[in-house]
């Protein structure tokens, strides 16, 4: 399609004065990639309801709505701390809008061999960053063109500051690491494209904290996250979505996993009128283990749409995704999830399993499991179940006393715990339980 | 202070419980024994509040209370309690959450307090070690991957955690092994006396060798068509549900 798009589409509509700022705060040498993002994006534009990949999440906010880019704003440590993990005791890297907060932001004491912050402040990883930042995102174009693509040019096209989580070989890193987007706007609501960038060296390991949340307003935030992880390396991935509830939001995470990693996904997405949020992992050692949860709760008419890739390229591997969501009122939820298990990948075992909890007979959910299989000697299973909930436990509960409203609320609660329990930070944890109540109270 | 009169129920089309008179006075121990299909599990689950059966005609008492008009939540709350057949698996809610959700909502009923979190671990503690429950097990989802003789037990440790008024096993020695039921009558036994009533529903004579009833009775196609001593279980236990058929041929 050559649509070619007019400087009126308000994700570019102020491109070409930003570029400057974008280059200087940037990481060096990206001049060229940035030029071809933006041009692959302008020949593409955004995608339609009619593109498959995104049949059930509307875009129009991205089009009708009134937004701009927004690059900071001035707030301080209390506006923070009073946001969902906004305390959270850890290496903590802050934007606002996109943009780094240092003042917010701390991340002394950190180990040897470890680089934990802005790209702007990564002197002396500029290797590090060229070698991996977009080439993650893109498998090195081991996939082919079989990935849309669309809002990671977009957010290459702005590609300037970033986070950077750089372990060095047998670094192991026990303090949390947050990487906290803030979003505050005023009427209008701000335009962002965060990008972080993990990197962990063989036998490194990590607990990364990665939240989305609102002090103000609303956000259109289209973030990129890239992950390498090298030989044994092992990383405990959270991903926490709690924008507020007119904001859009379109992530995709990336994963390239070597020999013996170990890579575990906990994404939950509790806010945004239009969550989005693809991941794709490349398994391209043996022996690797890949764990996929994810907890989502819609209520009112938001919708939250959830995209999974595996590409198992090799043998010997494993795979464990639980993804769930929970939908009250007119909430909508989309669940699709690839497994490519490549010709080579004998013996890998992958499982996939997808559960809806449906509170209304207006809420939706459309699931779509997508396994391809050219090994023979594989273990791939894959479920998908949308329900109610289970007369036969609400019983249970009642006749131990337990009020109807009381036991389903307990039921819907444990169905989503059960994939907060796979977070091991425990204040983590117990924050977005507490918050999972409330949202579910409300 | 529970009283069943000419109780009949049924399930879709199908006419379950043809009349059934009960009365169980406080502190007493009754036995319902009957072969498969006679209608002794729709009759727990009646008194339970399950609704998946229809209540044609009669009533049931709870301390002159119309049972049938109470919720199954507000039927725990008056001291009912439901030992199940076949105890629920409940994934990502612990046994201790549980419990003191359930004590705490009947503490709630009855214009309580929510029950002081050290008293509530005493509690715990002291009923465990009575049905000899690994503590583990405590912080482990509600039933899920307990074995068949576990499952029971815990049901039984519920039972004394809730204290309730009026205990119903439904086969609770179903699927037991005689060390898990030697387990279970202990726990049962320890309940036994003062007030409380006791209604075991069986099919086997066996839980009634350790669980001693004072009174038995006979539940067949819907009736209860014999009722006497707990010399009545052991005659059972040797003639079989035949013998019964036919005496009420004879006598018909």
């Amino acid at each position: 399609m050559m649509a070619t798009l007019s400087a009126s589409d308000p994700l570019v509509a102020e491109y070409d004065q930003l570029l400057p700022v974008l280059t200087v705060d940037g990481p060096a040498g990206f001049e060229e990639i940035r030029a071809a993002a933006i041009r692959r994006y302008r020949e593409s534009g955004i995608p339609t309801t009619r593109d498959e990949e995104f049949k059930y999440t509307p875009l129009h906010a991205l089009t009708e709505s009134k937004y701009r880019f927004g690059y900071g704003a001035n707030l301080g440590r209390e506006d923070v701390s009073g946001l969902l993990l906004g305390d959270l005791d850890a290496i903590t890297v802050v934007f606002v809008n996109g943009q780094f907060a240092p003042d917010l932001s701390s991340t002394d004491s950190l180990p040897n061999g470890a680089f934990i912050g802005a790209f702007s402040k990564a002197t002396g990883f500029e290797d590090e960053i060229r070698s991996a930042l977009g080439s993650i995102a893109h498998f090195n174009d081991r996939l082919g063109s079989t990935n849309d693509l669309r809002f990671v040019d977009l957010n290459t096209a702005y590609l300037g500051d970033g986070t950077l989580v750089f372990l060095e070989k047998n670094v192991a890193v026990e303090r949390p690491i947050h990487i906290v987007h803030v979003v505050s706007a005023s009427d209008v609501a701000a335009l962002s494209f965060p990008r972080n960038l993990i990197v962990l060296g063989e036998n490194a390991e990590a607990k990364v904290v990665e939240s989305y949340v609102t002090f103000a307003g609303n956000g259109v935030t289209i973030p990129v996250t890239e992950v390498r992880l090298a030989a044994s390396a092992r990383l405990e991935h959270n991903r926490v979505q709690n924008e507020s509830l007119a904001s859009t939001h379109i992530a995709n995470v990336f994963v390239d996993q070597a020999t013996t990693s170990v890579y575990t996904s906990n994404n939950i997405n509790f806010g945004a009128s239009v969550s989005r949020c693809d991941i794709n992992a490349y398994v391209g050692g043996e022996h690797c283990e890949t764990w996929l949860n994810s907890a989502n709760v819609a209520t009112g008419s938001q919708i939250i749409d959830n995209h999974t890739r595996i590409d198992h390229a090799l043998p010997n591997c494993q795979s464990f995704e639980v993804y769930k969501s929970i939908l009250k009122d007119s909430g909508v939820g989309v669940f699709n999830g690839k497994i490519f298990v490549y010709e080579d990948a004998q013996k890998t075992d992958a499982k996939q399993t997808n559960q809806a909890i449906l509170l209304s007979p207006t809420a939706t959910m459309n699931t779509k499991p997508q396994l391809e299989i050219f090994a023979d000697d594989v273990k791939c299973t894959h479920g998908a179940t949308i329900g109610q909930l289970r007369e036969d436990a609400l019983f249970y509960l009642r006749a131990r006393g337990i009020p109807l409203s009381e036991a389903q609320g307990l039921l819907v609660y444990a169905f989503a715990a059960e994939v907060l329990e796979k977070i091991t930070i425990d204040e983590v944890r117990e924050k977005l339980e507490a918050a999972l109540f409330e949202k579910l109270g409300s | 202070m529970l009283t069943i009169k000419d109780l009949t129920a049924r399930v879709e089309e199908k006419e379950i419980l043809k009349g059934i008179n009960l009365t169980i006075n406080p502190g007493e121990v009754h036995a319902i024994m009957g072969p498969n299909g006679s209608g002794k599990s729709t009759l727990a689950s009646i008194l339970a509040g399950r609704s998946d059966y229809e209540v044609t005609g009669g009533s049931v008492e709870l301390f002159g209370e119309d049972l049938l008009e109470l919720e199954p939540d507000e039927r725990a709350a008056e001291g009912l309690f439901l030992a199940f057949q076949y105890p629920v698996e409940i994934p990502g809610v612990t046994n201790t959450y549980f419990l003191r959700s359930a004590i705490n909502a009947i503490r709630k009923y009855h214009g309580l307090e929510d029950m002081p979190p050290k008293e509530f671990m005493a509690l715990v503690k002291e009923k465990a070690a009575l049905m000899e429950l690994d503590p583990a097990m405590l912080s482990r989802s509600v039933n899920e991957g307990f074995s068949g003789g576990e499952k029971k037990r815990n049901e039984i440790f519920q039972m004394a955690m809730l204290n309730p008024k009026l205990c119903v096993l439904d086969e609770t020695d179903s699927g037991l092994d005689i060390d898990a039921l030697k387990v279970v009558a202990k726990g049962v036994n320890a309940l036994r006396g003062g007030d409380r009533g006791i209604l075991v529903i069986t099919h086997y004579q066996r839980l009634l060798d350790y669980i001693v009833p004072d009174f038995v009775h006979v539940l067949m196609d819907g009736r209860i068509v014999k009722s006497g001593g707990k010399e009545l279980a052991l005659e059972l236990e040797g003639k079989g549900y035949d013998f019964i058929k036919d005496e009420l041929a004879a006598k018909a």
